[in-house]
């Protein structure tokens, strides 16, 4: 899921991170009196790994982490740009070191290079660095399973490891590269443990699970411990266990949550959209779900400004979150748009809510993608300038919608978005 | 992002492969011996070579031959406090065991060569 607003300062938070964590190291490293290829070849190095270090901090899946970053969207963001720039400068460091060499003669150049005109101390920066090749051709790979995709992404922690100690051998002493190490492993046993495994999450159970739509469930979970504060809009990361006739994917998914009960209980809408959430259809009550969150910072603004809301199929989910949960102190449009009235989950609800809350002005609309007459609908709405426009649904009726407003003269400061593309 | 891993990876492959290429159509020049170090084969003492011991003038001696590393200094991968403390001294088993069992990597005998000035007395 992606959420499109984020405040100044929170957007400064993790590039600052990277940018200190790549100009501490070359800063510490700086060459002096060296040839400039080889001046470069440290350069690059540090920098390079001063950033794959941030990225992997930039990793950690925890509320308060993502909350100072700015949201976990814009901080998964900033792990991928920064893990990608690493990679390109990490790229650069062996070829200067060859072209440095090569001043002296290309045979020089190429055992620069090769492998087995080496030690072991460049064998590591060696397999690390073909590591995070190999990770990120997976991580790029967007048709690779899930489960699989997850397993290589794992190489790319294994690179940095690899890519820390081949630097720690070749100088011969941690010195200053300890907190690289430190900051590395931290966040690697915090994401494996902490987050995948779910030693951090929080224990619930399902009370009860409800067809909402074709190929989607409503499941009330009820808390075992300590309850998660969660406002409408945002989403917690679960992992379903076993129960008598139910066995769980183990995974964590990220599921927006559709009810937010007085009791700490909380409903997430579960729609099949890959193999564990189709599995989730056959949830049953009593199965034990490990809970991660609260995240995401989607209808933070909706009691600042009248609203106009867009819902596409499943983006209902945060919508009907907030009509269950508050009453309205500003006028709201919902526009719901899905494909049929069988994929359209809460519709009755929706009817019933706007029948007894006079703020509420509902429209709804099957349509197969973003329907063509979208911008009409939109324009018929009053005041359209002056709403604070949220936006959920699938990235092309997000973009047409704000394609739309925008062209209806709404601010883009205006226009907030949630879409689904988590990984 | 997707589309610049795709270009560095195939840049930097294709460099690889380009320096490789060009280390086989290369004359053979490693393989031939310096012609200072067959010409001007000269003989130092311990004590000559103590005289350099200092980062800026660091010689040394390893396995029976002598070497001036004053130019290579800045450029040794490791600490420099690792290093110049051998500056000046017989420094044979620092260099095959880098003090803890490790020996330098082939690339490394190979550099030593252009830093050779001459054979202990």
């Amino acid at each position: 899921m992606s959420v499109s607003s984020v405040s100044a300062k929170s957007a400064l938070v993790a590039p600052a991170v990277l940018l200190v964590l790549a100009l501490g190291g070359v800063v510490w490293a700086l060459p002096q009196g060296l040839p400039p290829w080889r001046s470069l070849a440290i350069v690059s190095a540090w920098a390079g790994t001063g950033l794959l270090v941030g990225s992997l901090v930039l990793m950690i899946r925890a509320p308060r982490l993502a909350g100072l970053f700015g949201g976990l969207d814009e901080q998964y963001r900033w792990h991928h740009r920064g893990g990608a720039l690493a990679y390109v400068l990490l790229l650069v460091h062996p070829l200067a070191l060859a072209v440095n060499a090569w001043s002296e003669s290309p045979i020089r150049a190429w055992q620069v290079l090769a492998p087995w005109a080496q030690g072991w101390p460049v064998w590591l920066g060696w397999v690390g660095l073909v590591l995070l090749m190999a990770g990120l051709v997976t991580t790029f790979s967007v048709k690779l399973p899930y489960r699989r995709w997850r397993a290589f992404h794992y190489s790319l922690g294994a690179g940095v490891i690899l890519g820390l100690v081949h630097v720690w051998a070749l100088l011969g002493e941690l010195g200053p590269l300890w907190v690289f190490l430190l900051l590395a492993l931290a966040a690697l046993g915090w994401r494996l443990g902490g987050v995948d495994l779910g030693i951090a999450a929080h224990p619930y159970r399902v009370r009860s699970v409800t067809p909402r739509a074709q190929r989607m469930i409503e499941a009330v979970l009820e808390p075992c411990g300590a309850r998660m504060v969660v406002a409408p809009g945002q989403f917690v990361f679960a992992a379903f266990g076993n129960g008598p006739h139910f066995h769980g994917c183990g995974e964590f998914h990220p599921f927006t949550v559709s009810a937010i009960g007085a009791d700490g209980s909380l409903g997430v809408g579960i729609k099949a959209l890959g193999p564990c959430s189709q599995h989730i259809q056959a949830l049953e009550p009593g199965v034990l779900v490990r809970l991660e969150g609260p995240f995401g910072r989607f209808l933070a603004d909706r009691h600042s400004a009248p609203q106009l809301w867009i819902a596409g199929g499943i983006g209902i989910t945060p919508f009907i979150a907030s009509l269950r949960r508050e009453r309205l102190v500003h006028p709201l449009t919902l526009i719901y748009l899905y494909r049929s009235t069988q994929d359209a989950a809460y519709l009755d609800e929706l009817h019933a809510l706007a029948a007894a809350e006079p703020l509420l002005e509902l429209i709804t609309q099957a349509a197969a993608g973003p329907p063509a007459d979208l911008e009409a609908v939109l324009g018929a709405v009053s005041q359209v300038k002056e709403r604070i426009a949220q936006l959920c649904g699938p990235v092309p009726l997000i973009d047409a919608a704000r394609a739309a407003l925008e062209r209806l003269g709404l601010p883009a400061a205006s226009i907030h978005f949630e879409r689904f593309d988590f990984r | 992002m997707r589309k610049l891993f795709i270009f560095a990876t195939l840049l930097f492959w294709l460099a690889v492969a380009g320096f490789w290429m060009l280390s086989v159509l290369a004359p053979d020049a490693l393989d031939t011996p310096l012609p200072e170090a067959a010409t001007t084969e000269r003989q130092w003492s311990t004590a000559d070579v103590a005289r350099h011991h200092t980062a800026d003038d660091c010689w040394m001696i390893i396995d029976g031959q002598v070497y001036d590393f004053s130019a290579y200094v800045p450029e040794h991968p490791s600490n420099p406090a690792l290093f110049i403390p051998w500056c000046g001294k017989e420094a044979t088993e620092a260099y095959l065991t880098k003090t803890r069992g490790r020996a330098h990597s082939p690339y490394a005998d190979s550099l030593l060569l252009q830093y050779r000035i001459g054979v202990l007395r």
